[in-house]
């Protein structure tokens, strides 16, 4: 049957849904490829020179000499360490912190709700750069108020250096990083459970379902495209952490906040290793690529 | 039967008390925090032992945000004029009052955040319908190279962009901040999802009453995958909003800034004046949270990504 | 609302299973289509890639910077004219420019800059002048981007570890040489020129970077016998390091070594140095020596004394911050500058007082910190020519040199009458100034030094061995500098 008219009908229709796909793709690809692609292109080519800051602005080609030098580098590996174990930890915690607050508030009285977003929603909007300076006083060494509380309740007995110190540099890091994250998958899943078939909720329960059962029966299959969209937003987020090593440690005590993010901005603006920077950004990108792709693929799975 | 229903409601009771504990702490202080901060003496700010409410209220901070810098409130360019000025500089025809720098730079990050919302919405629905729906020649090439570059951090592509953007005479306008983020295909790859979900069955009907093409789009897509704009427009938003990074190295003179900018370079030599940079703070995060407790209905309504299944 | 939707579909759903067989038969076809057209597609992409790379190659190819040779005399016609009428005759230049300027005292405040310009615009009207101004926590980042863009500053207001380590040795800048006021100092001059005699900071303004301590809790602590308080002087290292003991007995948190990033390193670095008299670089600023026995000396010494911790949490404007507070008993980032500044010293509740750093032999070797004028080359010769004009404005003439000194807040970089006059706290700090040493911070590879200098000092903080973490900082720092050299 089907292949019995493969003729002009088909061929026509190609035709048609090309040149229509292509006018609909029209104002988007331009902008993707101007303002991305091009440079994207331009990052992989300088990743291949040794570029730098010159007023002559000459590269030589270099080959692949700069990602050979960058798996010899311990501060990069140091820092791709760091970022993994940032994206490790802050994705799981944002996504099942969020979920458990989004669960416990979405069916509260309009108001609670309202309070309870707008509360998670705040450090979101406040703007990263005055949170930061917030956190860094709380975190403070001599006079900060973690010290102030933790020394004054016993929980610990000497003021602890949080940012200063290797072994609490990165965590505390990440507790800003989680609480700048949380308000948008908050948001999120209050609006998806809210909007959950509730016919299909009621059967359960007439069904003698727990509440559990119910949730993970019923509510998780129907919000998992939201906890998709949270999973690779937040990934993405974590990888591109930045604003906040660069105004707490600047990669410091000794490394241990280094990020790739932050060691791509200090090689490319303070040593002005362009395309050592851009080798870097490439193996990055290619890092987070690969692990949206197989993101993905597990969630696409799953539902 | 009746201690199982006291018991889940003593349990409901605990873990809200319990998020309301970590939500006031962790989440309500910084922003307590800066609020009484802007108000507060530099002796205040800057004390050993905190201040929990401030002994002295000054306006001192506002003084220095709203006296340093001044600019016009609004500039109208002659468009495309850059390309014809000898120092690609554009022509102004319709400036408003010159006022204190702060208004123009909240105007100014005001005006980012809207316009990459609205470009990357309209042009992300229209290109994640095509790739959803449209059988083309490359389409799968093209989803790939999206879904690659979607994860592109940008501090990699900056130098180059940089470049670009003196090639297109935009550096030093709000434009070049404006455009990568429409760029970024994150928005496409998030509207494919969502016109996924559309049936085939409705399109083709659609075709078979006789609509063209766009207003197949307006008529039948659009209003399918909404909620997903409605995500997409708050991503792109908050994105743009706090995207410092770029606006950093883009934006320079006083009259293009954004406001955690223009307080970034307005700080002296020695250290930063955490006062002023609470007041610019507080300054700037009240229009965006007026703006967030109004439209709230709308996010909740609007964004779910569950509700278009196929 | 969705429901309804939902009935919808399913309505539309039963109408249409004719449609829907097409669409598989679509579906299929597509498929197939997928699997031919993948090549042509790639096809289509790698010539993309290439068109563009191609393009890409040519632009830089074009130069975007279009700068001439930095050694290539600049316009001859400049300095003659604006340099021989100082007042009146400047119709004839006109020009577009743009000054960066970083917070040098009240440089960053637009009135002060305004009324600067004003002057200028008085005698030169049609020089227009754009104002930038750069904070140090992002100011390279945003002057680098206005390089890389194309649209780098004409003017810039800085010190000469920007000047002429980096934007001049790059090749950005123009020699200003020829605009060198006669009696400019020359230790101040020398520290504004290249190893070639180029000039790339036309000096304006200098200061002695100094410690200060707490008054009050020195002399409760009744360490100020260790102090000479009319020199501004410690007696000796030893005595600077009895008076740190004699604090903590008293108030735990003397001193800090901060060494949380790069900012206000020349505290640190001029303390490490003076203690017993070691050097950071070797005389001709070309290779790094921090790893003397002196500076060894210093740093196990700092690490022993009781009341100074090395804290890898902040950087110079904490520390300034903290010692303002009460909460250090001193500060080794300290300056005129911020004994001056509202938000800094002004908020003291105690007794500031300026000292040298500590020296064995009463000879103290303070940083200098000197700002002044950088013109960029922006390949345009009649913007140059106005940059310099504007430079020269500011320097020439004493009455307007003063002006801009002033506005500076610190000291001038040649004999000025009647600076300052009665001002006390200038008078107080002016005592360090003869103190200043040389500007070793030209030395190439300052950058990848810097880093490697606070990361030695977190690591010997945390119980690293001091020669060990200095031949590891020497090591980097050196090998930076060869590669500086080499390129």
């Amino acid at each position: 049957m089907a292949t019995s008219k493969p003729g002009s009908m088909s061929r026509a229709l190609v035709r048609r849904e090309t040149i229509a796909g292509y006018l609909f793709l029209l104002p988007s690809l331009l902008f993707f490829l101007v303002f991305v692609v091009y440079p994207m292109v331009m990052c992989v080519v300088t990743s291949l020179t040794n570029a730098t800051m010159t007023a002559s602005g000459t590269s030589d080609f270099v080959g692949l000499k700069n990602y050979i030098d960058l798996f010899q580098d311990e501060t990069f590996l140091k820092a791709l360490l760091n970022t993994v174990i940032i994206v490790v930890v802050s994705v799981p915690a944002v996504c099942v912190f969020s979920l458990w607050v989004g669960a416990r508030i979405y069916n509260m009285k309009n108001w609670a709700c309202s309070a309870f977003r707008v509360i998670f929603y705040l450090p979101v909007v406040t703007g990263s750069v005055a949170v930061t300076v917030v956190w860094k006083w709380i975190y403070h060494y001599y006079n900060g108020v973690l010290n102030y509380v933790g020394t004054n309740m016993g929980l610990w007995e000497k003021n602890i250096n949080w940012l200063g110190n290797e072994k609490f540099a990165l965590g505390c890091i990440i507790l800003i990083l989680f609480t700048t994250s949380v308000g948008q998958p908050i948001v999120l899943y209050v609006s998806a459970l809210g909007n959950v078939d509730q016919t299909l909720v009621e059967a359960a329960q007439v069904d003698g379902a727990t509440d559990m059962q119910v949730f993970w029966r019923v509510k998780w299959p129907q919000i998992m495209p939201t906890t998709l969209y949270i999973l690779v937003i937040t990934t993405i987020n974590s990888f591109q952490c930045f604003a906040l090593i660069q105004l707490l440690t600047s990669g410091g005590p000794n490394h241990a906040t280094d990020t790739v993010m932050y060691y791509i901005y200090y090689s490319a603006f303070t040593l002005y290793k362009y395309g050592y920077a851009n080798a870097m950004g490439v193996i990055l990108a290619l890092c987070i690529a690969a692990l949206s792709a197989v993101q993905f693929r597990l969630a696409k799975s799953e539902s | 039967m009746n201690t199982g229903v006291k018991r889940t409601s003593v349990y409901r009771t605990v873990t809200l008390v319990l998020i309301i504990m970590i939500a006031v702490v962790i989440f309500l202080f910084p922003l307590y925090w800066i609020v009484t901060g802007a108000f507060k003496t530099p002796a205040a700010v800057n004390s050993s032992s905190p201040e929990w409410w401030p002994k002295e209220w000054t306006m001192r901070n506002f003084d220095e945000l709203l006296s340093k810098r001044s600019a016009p409130l609004w500039e109208f360019h002659v468009p495309g004029s850059e390309w014809f000025t000898s120092d690609n500089s554009q022509i102004v025809f319709f400036s408003g009052p010159v006022l204190p720098a702060a208004f123009r730079w909240l105007i100014n990050t005001v005006f980012m955040s809207v316009a990459a919302m609205v470009l990357t919405c309209a042009t992300a629905s229209l290109a994640g319908y095509a790739l959803a729906k449209k059988r083309f020649i490359g389409r799968a090439v093209l989803f790939s190279l999206i879904v690659c570059a979607m994860a592109l951090p940008k501090q990699v592509i900056l130098i180059p962009l940089l470049r670009e953007m003196d090639g297109l005479h935009l550096t030093n306008t709000l434009w070049s901040v404006i455009y990568p983020v429409v760029g970024w295909p994150f928005g496409v790859f998030l509207m494919k999802q969502f016109a996924e979900g559309i049936p085939g069955e409705i399109l083709e009907a659609a075709r078979i009453d006789g609509g063209g093409e766009l207003k197949t789009f307006t008529t039948v897509v659009f209003p399918m995958i909404k909620p997903g704009v409605g995500a997409l427009a708050i991503f792109t938003f908050i994105n743009t909003w706090n995207d410092y990074f770029m606006q950093l190295l883009m934006l320079t003179g006083t009259n293009v800034l954004s406001m955690p900018l223009g307080i970034a370079k307005m700080q002296g030599e020695f250290g930063q004046d955490y006062g002023l940079l609470m007041a610019g703070a507080a300054l700037a995060s009240v229009p965006i949270i007026i703006v967030f407790l109004v439209f709230q209905k709308y996010f909740t309504k609007g964004i779910t990504m569950g509700a278009v299944k196929g | 609302m969705h429901n309804h939707i939902d009935n919808g579909w399913k309505s539309l759903y039963n109408l249409n299973k004719s449609l829907r067989e097409r669409q598989a038969r679509i579906i299929e076809f597509e498929e197939a289509m997928r699997m031919k057209t993948i090549r042509k597609a790639l096809a289509l992409v790698l010539a993309l890639c290439i068109v563009l790379t191609l393009a890409a190659c040519s632009t830089s190819g074009t130069n975007p910077n279009p700068t001439p040779d930095p050694t290539k005399e600049p316009p001859p016609a400049a300095q003659s004219e604006s340099g021989n009428e100082p007042s009146g005759g400047g119709d004839g230049l006109t020009a577009n420019l743009t000054l960066a300027t970083y917070p040098v005292g009240l440089m960053t405040d637009e009135a002060t800059v305004k009324a600067l310009i004003a002057d200028f615009n008085a005698v030169y009207p049609n020089v227009k002048i754009d104002v930038v101004y750069l904070d140090y926590a992002n100011g390279d980042q945003t002057v680098n981007g206005m390089i890389e863009s194309n649209n780098a500053p004409d003017l810039i207001f800085e010190g000469p570890e920007r000047l002429v380590a980096n934007w001049g040795a790059k090749g950005y800048l123009v020699d200003l040489k020829d605009l060198l006021v006669p009696g400019t100092y020359d230790v101040t001059s020398g520290s504004c020129t290249n190893a070639a005699g180029a000039m790339y900071e036309l000096p304006v303004c200098q200061t002695a970077h100094c410690m200060g301590i707490n008054k009050d809790l020195f002399t409760q602590a009744n360490a100020m016998q260790y102090i000479n308080e009319d020199t501004h002087t410690w007696k000796s290292t030893a005595d600077f390091l009895k008076a740190v003991e004699a604090v903590a007995a008293i108030h735990p948190q003397v001193g800090v070594v901060f060494c949380g990033g790069q900012a206000g390193d020349q505290g640190n670095r001029a303390l490490v140095t003076n203690m017993y008299g070691g050097q950071y670089t070797n005389a001709e600023f070309t290779r790094y020596t921090g790893n003397c026995a002196e500076n060894v000396q210093a740093l196990q010494a700092l690490y022993d004394v009781n009341g100074i911790e090395f804290d890898p949490g902040i950087a110079g404007g904490d520390e300034i911050k903290l010692f303002c507070n009460g909460t250090l008993a001193m500060a080794t980032c300290w300056n005129v500058g911020a004994a001056k500044s509202d938000t800094q010293g002004k908020t003291a509740n105690f007794e500031i007082f300026p000292m040298a750093f500590p020296t064995e032999s009463g000879d103290p070797v303070l940083q200098g910190g000197i700002w002044g004028f950088g013109i960029f080359n922006n390949g345009d010769d009649n913007r140059i020519e106005a940059a310099k004009a504007f430079a020269k404005f500011m320097t020439e003439d004493e009455a307007q040199y003063k002006k801009i000194v002033e506005a500076t807040g610190y000291w001038a970089t040649r004999d000025v009458s009647g600076l300052y006059e009665g001002d006390e706290i200038m008078t107080e700090y002016g005592k360090l100034v003869p103190f200043m040493g040389p500007y070793y911070q030209i030395t190439l590879g300052w950058p990848e030094a810097r880093t490697a200098w606070w990361n030695a000092l977190q690591r010997i903080g945390n119980g690293g061995d001091v020669q060990t973490e200095l031949d590891a900082f020497v090591a980097e720092a050196n090998a930076a500098a060869e590669a500086a050299e080499a390129g």
